[in-house]
């Protein structure tokens, strides 16, 4: 294991590219195109629009549910288009639980756990990249190890755990444990740094910086893109997390959306318009921030002047 | 000379050791002590409330030698990841294609592919269940379109699998994500000297993009396999009250533990599941390590 | 870059302010607690979240608070299912709720592993006659009760009055036995070619294979007291009945059986509100459907038929308990608690608020006559307190926990037609053996 991660065992290719300083240039490669480039964008489109009308017709199904009366959900044959929209749906689904409440509690636990598993991962797996030391392989070892037990033979120990701790009904265990790091994400951004070119550390360390500085200064800005994917997936995680909450929290004022969103299955039934129409309600933001987060990972294409 | 370069060596090791010490921290503070107990609890009786006597290692044995169903699940499991592993990364990888290129709409059809990643939970599965209802489910009703009698999906157990594994495909967005971030740093100025070298686009492709992404494909291809092997939620929904049917079709490893541990209260034995688990699927990820090398190509390597 | 650093300030400094709210707050809940008014606080944890059944719960809560001065109840809904795992959890850790809904059918078991309290110490002689005795003999664990039975249900027969006289049948002398059962369902039945414009009776629907083993055996699997010594589960009478069962899946035939089940899945869609299925076993809440989606439907009410005459009406039901967990900061207010939440007036108010048959036997009794119910309301009422004297659970005796895990594969496997039931039924007798076995 320690043998593996070790670099000399890598594949060294002689292609050593100046390929990051090239990020920013200016996507000449999208001028002077003939038809044959033409013809390969008419053809990625159509694929595109064809693949996103399989991933929406699951959605559409959601979206009709959540807009018909709880008589027109229970009905056969189902209908594809509901008989009357009702949008009041979408208020009565929000006012069924103190959703305003969840969703200030949500945000907070979000935002603290997206910065943390930022800041925290980037720090750690650029140790596991960029810096040479004894045990590296060992301690890379731990990391992944820790991702293949599965959670069900921890969960009561470590809710034992932060019972002694007091930490039971606050937002500490949900949120603490990302501020050291996570497997994941370590590995992840680990294989991004792996992708920077060694003498541009180098360089920098002749210049007299500090690895705290290049980490700061070359690292962060060079993984930008994949820092914005981990700020995405904890966003999304935490977001949708459930067990977490489920276990931690006993006061119902401190509950999160996925919490609430339970109230629509019970025991004999669900509400399926309700719960359509709450989950959609709280995917919203999700999809909006994704949409709007996007620019961080594209950095070499510009799009609206791209096809000119 | 060779002091002075002794001394930088260490001092590279003790910025890895402060580059590194959240995770030494958080480990010893938040997971070791759970996962030797969980370890010490797989040679217990534990149930969890009252009970923890020592019984050496009868759990490990009458999993190993004794138990049906312990085979059935870890066949299910693999079974699953055999084909859901290559499927979704195969997918992702040509949707991030597709996706990493300038058409119109381009940040609209992102946010599409990238929505079934964002739906989690509960409600995900309960509606696919409702898609894959093979009289009035639309995945029948589209299939029926161009001819195709759909089969049985959630009642057929010889179908069952394949049901999970298309709803697993469908929310391959999540991925996505990480091929598209990585073909963001490859550099243009390769496709450039590609494109003067006439090579065609799948030349490109295959030659540049491909090698390029392979940090990222081997990352995931190691983590979705260690998640594959923990597949739970949807099986616990899918198949009914958690039971893993029909015929045990869906009766996945976890699912298996989650019932020894939560509905038996035998968490020794789930234990000492959990910790067979970790064993096969270690040697999966250092294989998986040490093939590495041979087609992973990081493009910092330090020399 | 930069905007990437502002961005991480503003998000770090409203965190920041954030963070002076309740979440933050780490407080010792595991002493006893009391509020400002020096009352004690008896925490309360149900699944009970919907619209309907929230504000039911919490009226009952308020008029116990009401009631005395000495206790506050507080009650926290959590999610059906999850709700015990995150209870055994706090068992493990020490700082559990005072009061919890469970599973009834789990209970002994619950018991044996120290998850809930003994309540021998609280009870008196008499006051397990409050409630149906199957019940309350769910709750036992070497004699002793281990939680308070709170609400059950059962299986009744639901039949189309209008159809019957159609055929020539008394509509008020539904099926009594199997075997008119077959009798009235293929003259009820309706066929067009190979489909059906109204199909008679289907006994898969609504109960599984299970309930009609119970039916046909008058008891459990296993021997007197959910003892272990026997068990009964390949035997000659249950290789008939599954076959029997079977007979009528060949008979109506797959395509037809898997439509009408999707139309049933569907609620309103039920073929029997429209008078395309004849007769159909349910729960007594059934009727609740019924008078939202086919209020002019005129149907009746019976117990299930019998395997043969004078074999009696056994029927099959589960519901709750109300249990204290191990490690109860105040029992004693628990109990209090306990003791009102299964008493007569909130079990009669539950029962006619939900519609929902009760552990409590008075509260049942009352119910019937309820005003709040319309005749007919009343009249299924009346049905479904009289099968609770012929309704049976089912139990996990404490050596076979999730026994069902066990024998339900291979039954699929015997639908599915890939083992015969003889095969089948062995399987799973030889399965549960090697379970109870491996307990012991």
């Amino acid at each position: 294991m320690a043998k593996t991660t070790d670099r000399s065992d890598y594949l060294t290719d002689s292609e050593k590219a100046e390929s990051q300083s090239a990020v920013n240039t200016k996507p000449r490669y999208w001028e002077h195109r003939g038809n044959r480039n033409n013809m390969w964008r008419m053809l990625n489109f159509v694929l595109l629009a064809a693949g996103s009308l399989l991933i929406l017709s699951p959605l559409w199904w959601m979206f009709a549910t959540s807009l018909k009366t709880m008589a027109e959900v229970m009905s056969y044959p189902p209908s594809f288009f509901p008989e009357s929209w009702e949008w009041s749906n979408y208020i009565r689904a929000w006012r069924a639980a103190p959703f305003t409440t969840y969703t200030i509690n949500t945000i907070t636990i979000t935002t603290l756990v997206v910065i943390g598993s930022v800041l925290a991962n980037s720090f750690i797996a650029y140790g596991f990249a960029k810096i040479p030391f004894r045990g590296k392989g060992i301690w890379f070892a731990i990391v992944l190890s820790t991702m293949m037990i599965p959670g069900f033979v921890t969960l009561i120990p470590q809710y034992v755990l932060f019972a002694n701790l007091g930490w039971v009904n606050t937002y500490y265990p949900l949120i603490v444990p990302h501020f050291f790091g996570s497997a994941f994400y370590i590995f992840l951004l680990r294989q991004f740094y792996m992708t920077i070119p060694t003498e541009l550390i180098e360089a920098a360390k002749i210049e007299g910086a500090s690895h705290f500085y290049i980490w700061w200064k070359i690292g962060l800005p060079l993984t930008k893109p994949a820092l914005a994917t981990v700020a995405i997936f904890s966003f999304n995680g935490a977001w949708n997390d459930f067990l977490g909450p489920l276990l931690y929290l006993n006061d119902e004022n401190l509950y999160t959306l996925q919490l609430g969103l339970a109230v629509f299955k019970g025991q004999l039934s669900t509400q399926w318009n309700y719960l359509m129409a709450g989950s959609l309600l709280v995917l919203l933001p999700v999809i909006l921030l994704f949409f709007f987060f996007q620019k961080y990972f594209i950095q070499g294409i510009n799009l609206s002047s791209g096809g000119k | 000379m060779g002091k002075r370069k002794l001394t930088i060596r260490r001092k590279e090791s003790i910025y890895g050791y402060i580059f590194i010490m959240p995770f030494i921290v958080g480990f010893f503070a938040f997971t070791a002590g759970p996962l030797l107990f969980s370890l010490a609890g797989s040679f217990t009786d534990y149930n969890i409330t009252s009970r923890m006597d020592f019984v050496g290692v009868e759990n490990y044995q009458s999993l190993i030698v004794d138990d049906g169903l312990f085979r059935t699940s870890l066949w299910n499991t693999i079974y699953y990841v055999a084909f859901s592993v290559p499927l979704t990364t195969l997918g992702a990888i040509f949707i991030s294609a597709l996706l990493n290129q300038d058409v119109p709409g381009i940040r609209v059809f992102r946010t599409l592919y990238y929505l079934p990643a964002v739906l989690s939970g509960v409600g995900v599965y309960l509606l696919w269940m409702q898609l894959l209802e093979p009289g009035t489910g639309m995945v029948n009703l589209l299939l029926g379109w161009v001819g195709i009698d759909g089969p049985n999906w959630l009642y057929d157990p010889d179908w069952t699998k394949p049901s999970l594994i298309l709803m697993k495909l469908w929310s391959v967005g999540g991925s996505m994500l990480l091929y598209l971030a990585s073909m963001q740093g490859v550099s243009r100025s390769l496709y450039e000297a590609a494109e003067i070298d006439g090579a065609s686009r799948w030349r490109q492709f295959i030659h540049i993009t491909i090698p390029m992404i392979t940090p990222v494909i081997f990352f995931d291809v190691v983590t979705s396999l260690i998640g594959g092997f923990q597949i739970f939620q949807e099986a616990y929904i899918m198949s009914g009250n958690g039971e893993g049917g029909p015929a045990n079709s869906l009766l996945f490893y976890n699912l298996y533990m989650w019932n020894q541990a939560f509905e038996s209260f035998d968490m020794g034995y789930a234990m000492a599941m959990s910790w067979i688990l970790f064993v096969i699927v270690f040697v999966l990820t250092l294989i998986n390590l040490k093939l590495a090398p041979r087609w992973v190509h990081y493009e910092g390597e330090e020399k | 870059m930069k905007n990437l650093r502002i961005f991480l300030l503003i998000l770090t400094s409203t965190t920041l302010m954030l963070s002076a709210c309740a979440g933050f707050q780490t407080s010792d809940s595991s002493e006893g607690q009391t509020n400002e008014e020096g009352k004690t606080v008896v925490d309360f944890w149900s699944f009970w979240g919907s619209e309907i059944r929230r504000p039911i719960i919490d009226k009952i809560v308020a008029d116990f608070n009401a009631s005395q001065d000495e206790i506050e109840v507080k009650h926290t809904y959590s999610p059906w299912g999850d709700i015990w795992t995150k209870e055994l959890a706090a068992i493990a850790a020490g700082n559990p709720p005072d009061v919890v809904i469970n599973d009834i059918n789990a209970t002994a078991i619950r018991g044996k592993e120290n998850q809930a309290m003994n309540l021998s110490e609280f009870i008196d002689d008499d006051f397990s006659d409050k409630f149906y005795p199957e019940l309350w003999n769910a709750t036992l664990y070497e004699g002793d009760s281990y939680g308070i039975p709170f609400n059950t249900d059962t299986r009744v027969l639901f039949y189309n009055k209008d159809t019957f006289e159609e055929v020539g049948l008394d509509p008020e002398d539904p099926p009594e036995t199997w075997e008119e059962l077959e009798e009235y369902a293929a003259k009820l039945d309706v066929k067009n070619g190979d489909d059906y414009d109204r199909l008679g009776f289907y006994p898969l629907w609504g109960v599984g294979y299970d309930v009609w083993l119970l039916n046909a055996n008058g008891e459990n699997y296993f021997g007197a007291d959910n003892n272990v010594d026997t068990v009964n589960i390949n035997t000659e009478t249950n290789v008939e009945v599954l076959n029997w069962l079977k007979s009528w899946r060949d008979r109506i035939g797959e395509d037809v059986v898997n439509s009408y089940q999707a139309q049933i899945d569907s609620q309103q869609g039920n073929p029997f509100f429209s008078g395309d299925l004849a007769m159909l076993v349910q729960q007594p809440t059934f009727y609740t459907q019924i008078s939202e989606y086919a209020e002019d439907l005129n149907f009746g009410v019976a117990p299930l038929p019998e395997y043969e005459p004078g074999n009696g009406h056994t029927s099959w039901g589960g519901g709750f308990v109300a249990e204290i967990p191990e490690g109860s900061s105040d029992p004693e207010a628990a109990w209090e608690f306990i003791e009102y939440l299964t008493g007569a007036e909130a079990q009669e108010y539950w029962a006619v608020q939900n519609f929902d048959n009760v552990a409590n036997i008075e509260a049942a009794e009352a119910a019937a006559q309820s005003d709040e119910f319309s005749e007919e309301g009343q009249m299924v009422y009346q049905i479904a307190v009289e099968s609770m004297e012929n309704t049976l659970l089912t139990p996990a005796p404490v050596e076979a926990p999730g026994f069902y895990n066990y024998i339900n594969p291979h039954v699929d496997e015997f639908f599915l037609g890939s083992m015969t039931a003889e095969e089948a039924l062995a399987q799973a007798q030889a399965d549960v053996e090697d379970l109870i076995e491996s307990n012991q």
